[in-house]
């Protein structure tokens, strides 16, 4: 079965505790991550982490900030390292400034690539690099970010071929021309489920969609319709 | 052009406006009469107007000239995102009955008879020029006919054969259908990073012939020469019909344009070891 839930900064910008609750009334929803995409959002988190329930979720991964302003990089590394090490630690690659200070968080490192706002970690050629100063971190394939560089998804393909065996998750929403992460339209869902057939095994569908708390199940749902997901819902 | 590949934003006039200035400080010739180039260009067209009644000279001049010779001054992954939709419509969603045997349809027709399309549409506006303009700068029209026009033909012919004449061992290793004709879009896609005189000396090089080398390469340095000189540039500009094989410029570029051909044709239809089969069974039925 595929894990799957939502990013909760997605559902509930810089408001984790809203983002985890939204998600709790949901049965099929057994994934989550936890999104302290602002730097400022980092240390609340992180210290709430110890009390937060999370007892329903089988996957959790941590969204790193995308950019560091408040906080040095140092610091940030030093208070995600705080994380349970089982938590994949999603990171935009701006932030990785230092590779020996990253390197030592060893697969737990899950490099995600971008969007086009961005100036690396976009094609298959930046992530090879990226992969090669860090050899051991995981990969997040964002499909909105792939899609957003190349809507024939044949990038997205060959991210899969060469970086398959790093995969650790999967970011799904449509992305906007400006980066804003949109419900899944019709052009998303066409692309999506071309290349859903190239996801081997179970990887955790981790939602950004922007979505209100009333639309959480029908973006559940047509997810999980473009993955043709077998879910129990228990 | 200004290529706009997303929502469309009045500032887009003022920056097309100031590329056209700072280009004129550079190069002070005009882009050209006829306003395929030097001005916004909406990817819409250039992925949804292949062929069919809503194509036209512009918008297919524009889309083979994407392919075959654009670089971007900036943002290049707008260039190769608009360049993989182009090429999904022809190889991606154009697709072949797939024979008995159970072979994959290597060469897209899509895209070979549109390369083909462009080369017979171009030379028809020769024609079409020499009556409307009555015969004004005929001379460097015919000269780049002769090299620079059928340069890019021979460009999107062996794009168009990428699949027999430069694919990896992996593409023919690939299972299933839709990652094989993805992986072919993409092979062809990494031809539009290729000047396509550097594609074609790839493939001259393939044939160990000196000859056809320096029949291609000569004449096309020497036509390069001609036309990066100003004072031979102007006298092919006002080269008059009726004079010109009196006229040395001209007489001499036409004469290095018949071995230019002359090695391109050997080159197609003798030389290499793929392309005389390639050009006969694609080439004209």
């Amino acid at each position: 079965m595929t894990p799957i839930g939502f990013s909760t900064g997605a559902l509930a910008k810089g408001d984790f505790d809203r983002g985890l609750a939204l998600q709790r009334d949901v049965d099929a929803i057994d994934a989550v991550e936890l999104s302290a995409l602002r730097d400022h959002e980092l240390l609340p988190l992180i210290d709430a982490v110890p009390g937060l329930d999370l007892a329903r979720f089988t996957y959790i991964s941590f969204h790193a900030p995308g950019k560091l302003q408040a906080l040095d990089e140092e610091t940030a590394f030093e208070l995600l390292r705080r994380l349970p090490d089982q938590w994949p630690i999603v990171a935009h690659p701006d932030i990785l400034r230092t590779p020996s200070l990253w390197r030592q968080l060893g697969e737990r490192l899950c490099i995600e690539n971008m969007d086009h706002r961005k100036s690396s970690g976009r094609t298959v050629d930046e992530l090879r690099q990226l992969f090669e100063s860090f050899p051991e971190a995981t990969f997040c394939l964002d499909l909105g970010h792939a899609r957003q560089i190349d809507p024939t998804m044949i990038s997205a393909m060959l991210m899969l071929r060469e970086f398959g065996q790093r995969l650790r998750q999967l970011h799904v929403s449509d992305v906007g021309p400006r980066g804003e992460h949109l419900p899944l339209g019709a052009t998303a869902r066409h692309a999506f489920s071309q290349l859903a057939a190239y996801v081997q095994d179970d990887y955790p569908l981790i939602i950004e969609s922007v979505v209100p708390a009333e639309q959480i199940e029908r973006e559940l749902d047509t997810v999980r319709s473009v993955f043709d997901v077998v879910h129990a819902c228990t | 052009m200004l290529l706009v590949d997303g929502p469309s934003d009045p500032a887009h006039a003022i920056v097309v406006r100031e590329i056209g200035e700072r280009i004129s400080r550079i190069v002070t010739k005009d882009v050209g009469p006829t306003g395929t180039f030097g001005d916004i260009v909406d990817s819409h067209q250039l992925v949804h107007y292949i062929a069919g009644t809503r194509d036209s000279n512009e918008n297919l001049t524009r889309r083979i000239l994407l392919l075959a010779e654009s670089r971007a001054l900036t943002n290049p992954l707008v260039r190769e995102r608009v360049i993989r939709n182009v090429l999904a419509r022809y190889v991606v969603y154009d697709r072949s009955v797939r024979s008995r045997s159970g072979r994959r349809q290597v060469i897209p027709h899509f895209l070979l008879n549109d390369v083909v399309r462009y080369w017979r549409t171009m030379v028809s506006d020769y024609a079409s020029k020499m009556w409307e303009r009555q015969r004004s700068g005929w001379g460097i029209r015919n000269v780049k006919l002769r090299f620079s026009r059928k340069l890019l033909f021979v460009w999107g012919l062996l794009a168009a054969f990428s699949g027999e004449l430069f694919a990896p061992p992996e593409l023919h290793r690939v299972e299933n259908d839709d990652e094989f004709y993805l992986r072919l879009a993409e092979l062809i896609r990494s031809q539009t990073d290729v000047m396509p005189l550097e594609l074609l000396a790839r493939v001259v090089l393939e044939t160990d012939d000196n000859d056809i080398a320096d029949a291609i390469f000569t004449s096309y340095d020497r036509f390069l020469g001609v036309l990066a000189d100003r004072d031979s540039r102007m006298k092919l500009e006002g080269v008059r019909f009726e004079e010109s094989i009196d006229e040395p410029t001209y007489a001499s570029l036409r004469e290095a344009s018949q071995r230019f051909r002359d090695g391109i044709t050997r080159l197609f239809f003798d030389a290499h070891p793929k392309l005389p089969k390639l050009i006969r069974d694609f080439g004209v039925f």
